[in-house]
């Protein structure tokens, strides 16, 4: 035997993976070789290395939890989509997904951008359009309006003071799922967000930022929700939203572990 | 799947799974996202799981969490990818040792090809033997032995 095959039997041998015959002539080897001797002590160093360095990990608490309750397919929602005229002529809206189907789909980024936009348009919409079914610049009005809507309770935030106030929200349906949205203004323009539990997150692949049909989609998210953003809005106006949300966010968010 | 099974089946082997989730991704929040659409496709196709060992359920399963991992990486674009990639050499994992050493061999782990570091993750943590990897990674036993001795080769540069 050369010593390229003693190495791999030295493997082989650590790894416990050696017949007992093989694994005695290995040691008698062993004994004589003190090439091999070396290569073996080196595999033990890197193996005590990988033991110190390289923990295994636990899975988080969080992740436990969702799994231990997830279900075949995610909650459903009827859709409550009752048409209003449009009487804002600017706004944000911040869309929430309620339940998602877990999937892995190809295009999922592209259909969910469209139907965004889609929801955008047509809460603008003059006479059939519907921007907020709760219309108030108050958070603490807005966000209780979704208990019993949502089986979460979306972040809204007012940024009257930063030059985007906010409007309201409403209850929508994109992807099949019912949907919350809040509202907030920006002089003549209109923003959408989406936003969904990151838990649920189809994990759609879609650009950070991309343009359709005149209009900015922005996506992004943090460590809790899934964030879409569309308006006519300039799009550095529109990023310095986004930068608004996720101060927001972060500032609001739990310390991670 | 029965529920009942499922808690029997992937339950005990959660952590097996972030853990292989996690050093294929480098991310936390991806390799919680991988282990539950993977827990979630085994609640949904575990009737076609045929083993009885506890051994059987971890090697099933983890080849599940594997495949979705490949999945995610395929659909990652390159900024996401070096995004990804700057965040870990900031990361905490590792911190409650020599960071000088951790680093570097963690590093080194970092950038070995997925099909090295999964075989090193799967054997060195996760204690499964060559069979068992082979059924995970879905390769045969002697590329398995090839990619292990390839991979601690590597490995062993970053101790010298």
């Amino acid at each position: 035997m050369t010593h390229p095959d003693f190495e791999a039997q030295v493997d082989l041998y650590l790894d416990g993976e050696l017949a007992p015959s093989d694994a005695r002539e290995l040691e008698v080897h062993l004994v004589q070789c003190a090439e091999c001797t070396r290569f073996r002590d080196k595999r033990l160093a890197l193996r005590a290395a990988i033991k110190s360095q390289i923990p295994a990990l636990r899975a988080p608490e969080a992740l436990r939890r969702r799994i231990q309750t997830q279900r075949r397919s995610g909650a459903r929602f009827r859709a409550v989509v009752v048409w209003r005229s449009l009487a804002l002529a600017a706004s944000v809206a911040v869309v929430a997904f309620g339940g998602w189907q877990l999937g892995v789909q190809r295009g999922r980024g592209e259909m969910l951008a469209s139907e965004v936009l889609t929801s955008h348009i047509r809460s603008l919409m003059p006479g059939g359009g519907h921007l907020t079914d709760v219309q108030s610049s108050d958070q603490h009005t807005v966000k209780p309006w979704f208990h019993g809507k949502l089986d979460y309770s979306p972040p809204v935030y007012d940024f009257a003071g930063r030059g985007y106030p906010l409007l309201g929200g409403r209850l929508d349906y994109i992807g099949g799922r019912s949907v919350a949205a809040l509202v907030y203004g920006r002089r003549q323009h209109v923003i959408n967000v989406v936003l969904w539990p990151r838990d649920r997150d189809p994990r759609a692949s879609a650009p950070a930022a991309q343009t359709r049909q005149g209009y900015h989609v922005l996506r992004w998210v943090t460590p809790e929700y899934s964030y879409w953003a569309v308006s006519d809005l300039g799009l550095s106006e529109l990023q310095d939203f986004e930068r608004l949300l996720l101060q927001a966010d972060s500032a609001a968010a739990p310390q991670p572990r | 799947m029965e529920r009942e099974r499922f808690e029997r089946i992937v339950l005990p082997h959660l952590d097996g799974a972030y853990t292989l989730a996690r050093y294929l991704t480098r991310n936390d929040a991806d390799a919680q996202d991988i282990v539950q659409d993977a827990s979630l496709r085994a609640l949904k196709y575990g009737d076609g799981f045929r083993g009885s060992t506890a051994a059987d359920a971890r090697a099933w399963f983890l080849a599940i969490v594997r495949n979705t991992a490949y999945t995610w990486r395929q659909r990652q674009t390159n900024a996401a990818f070096v995004t990804e990639f700057n965040e870990d050499l900031h990361s905490d994992a590792g911190a409650a040792h020599d960071p000088a050493i951790a680093m570097d061999l963690r590093q080194a782990l970092d950038q070995l090809p997925l099909e090295f570091r999964e075989v090193i993750v799967l054997r060195e943590l996760e204690g499964l033997s060559y069979k068992e990897i082979s059924e995970v990674t879905d390769v045969p036993v002697g590329t398995v032995m090839s990619r292990l001795a390839r991979a601690r080769k590597r490995l062993q540069k970053a101790l010298t």
